[in-house]
């Protein structure tokens, strides 16, 4: 479904385990297409990661995205 | 003297022959590669320059934001088609208070800039200034002039340097930029978009089939709120190679344009290109092939172009060649606006930045929120979300009417628990 919002922002310090519901909420905007979870950092033993979407290919040329 | 002036007369002439013949393809690169630099700074490129552009105006946009960006990816620039009103705004006085010769009314801006007086040149001395970056490129004639930018200076001064391809460099000598803000051009969208609703209900979103998929077509306002302008443009050219200063163009008649052995030769040599310049420009027809040697005293100091404006050659050397083309008035190269959706009946919906939108990002550059653990409002949107897909919809729709038009996932585990809360009590639980 097409949705007339704003795309979703990047979210940091998401637990491993809510991973997946974040990854699946930004899902619901179908524009996103890309969607990167990198390690931030571990708190009390327990990983942190980044999460952001992207809606257009963030690997293209940066002449061709900006 | 006469030979040499007929030989740059030809060059002159040839340049513009190049560019007439250019390809559809060659051109729309051209736009590209233009539309390219212009974004580099954060700005929507106009793509022809043109003097008619300015805040208030309203576009009917009909395709929907991945078509747009789509083709603003692969053109570089959005076509501005369907102009639709240009706002009766007012508020520069306001915004603008301390500026000298800004006002609002018949003479509000760019008009008082524009048309000083009846007889007046314009004059934008007064307008706020703006800098972009120098813009470099290649250019080669090679199968074409495909030369990545709007102005006659380049392809005029690859000839007199003579050479099939060259590097260069552009430079907009006098920017200036003007706006409104977003807040009064909100109310003044508002205000006609309530005496024109039959108008705009025609764009009201509807369902279509694309693909076997059936998704909803969605129609947007576009809103200018802030336009970019360039009164003249510097071009230089190098190339490896040296030519005699450099004109021959397989005509053994060379003519030395810079040397400095002989001043009075180089002067004559200055205003005699920059004559022929004017000449070329002017007539519609090729420049004759002999003309007479021109009269310093008499010929005009710098040359129009196409345009209106003028083209003159500053400097030249054996591998370089520089000129100045300035525009009758300074012309749009670039805007921002803001997006409204059309909704049921002619409303309208939230803005967004024309920008962020074309190039998915949130409509706050750059925005990063700290996730919050999913609390009990969370964990109530996500159950009510899964119990029915059109719930989806149902949200999105509230959230673009009282949430800001945030995503739904920033919605969710973002910081605003107070929006959380009322979106379950206003819309789940009511």
């Amino acid at each position: 479904m097409f949705m007339p919002l704003q795309p979703p922002s990047a979210q940091t310090g998401v637990p491993r385990g809510d991973v997946g519901e974040v990854v699946e909420s930004m899902l619901l905007d179908e524009r996103v297409r890309w969607i990167a979870i990198v390690v931030q950092d571990s708190e009390a033993g327990a990983d942190r990661f980044e999460v952001t979407p992207w809606v257009i290919d963030p690997t293209a040329p940066s002449t061709d995205r900006t | 003297m006469i030979r040499r002036i007929g030989v740059l007369a030809a060059l002159v002439a040839l340049g513009g022959c190049a560019t007439s013949k250019m390809s559809a393809d060659q051109l729309s690169r051209v736009a590209k590669d233009w539309s390219l630099g212009i974004r580099a700074s954060q700005v929507i490129p106009v793509y022809p320059l043109t003097e008619d552009l300015q805040p208030g105006d309203v576009f009917l946009v009909q395709a929907s934001i991945e078509d747009q960006i789509n083709v603003y990816l692969e053109k570089g620039f959005l076509p501005l088609e369907n102009l639709v009103v240009r706002l009766p705004v007012s508020g520069y006085a306001t915004f603008y208070q301390g500026y000298p010769r800004v006002e609002d009314g018949a003479k509000a801006p760019p008009r008082r800039w524009q048309f000083p007086d009846e007889t007046g040149e314009a004059d934008f001395s007064h307008a706020p200034l703006a800098a972009f970056p120098s813009y470099n490129f290649s250019v080669s004639r090679s199968g074409g002039l495909s030369v990545a930018v709007p102005v006659q200076a380049v392809p005029v001064g690859l000839n007199l340097l003579d050479s099939a391809s060259a590097d260069g460099t552009i430079t907009f000598k006098d920017a200036y930029t003007y706006a409104l803000p977003a807040r009064a051009l909100y109310d003044g969208i508002h205000q006609w978009s309530a005496q024109n609703k039959d108008y705009l209900a025609q764009f009201a979103p509807r369902e279509e089939v694309v693909d076997g998929k059936t998704r909803e077509r969605q129609f947007f306002l576009r809103v200018v709120n802030r336009v970019y302008l360039v009164k003249s443009v510097d071009v230089t050219l190098f190339t490896e190679r040296a030519s005699s200063g450099g004109l021959s163009a397989g005509v053994p008649q060379k003519v030395e344009l810079l040397n400095l052995a002989n001043a009075k030769e180089t002067i004559d040599n200055f205003a005699a290109v920059n004559e022929i310049l004017a000449r070329a420009a002017t007539s519609p027809s090729p420049a004759p092939a002999s003309p007479s040697k021109p009269d310093a005293e008499n010929a005009p100091a710098v040359a129009p172009v196409a345009v209106g404006g003028t083209l003159r050659l500053t400097m030249a050397t054996s591998r370089s060649v520089s000129l100045t083309e300035t525009f009758k008035r300074p012309l749009v190269i670039g805007y921002l606006a803001s997006d409204f959706r059309i909704l049921k009946d002619g409303n309208l919906g939230a803005s967004a930045p024309t920008l962020n939108l074309l190039e998915g990002r949130p409509a706050y550059d750059g925005q990063v929120i700290a996730y919050v653990p999913c609390d009990a409002n969370c964990r109530t949107i996500r159950a009510w979300l899964k119990a029915d897909s059109r719930h989806v919809s149902e949200l999105a729709a509230w959230l673009e009417k009282s949430g800001g038009a945030i995503a739904i996932a920033d919605l969710e585990t973002g910081p605003d628990a107070l929006l959380r809360q009322r979106a379950v009590t206003e819309l789940i639980k009511p």
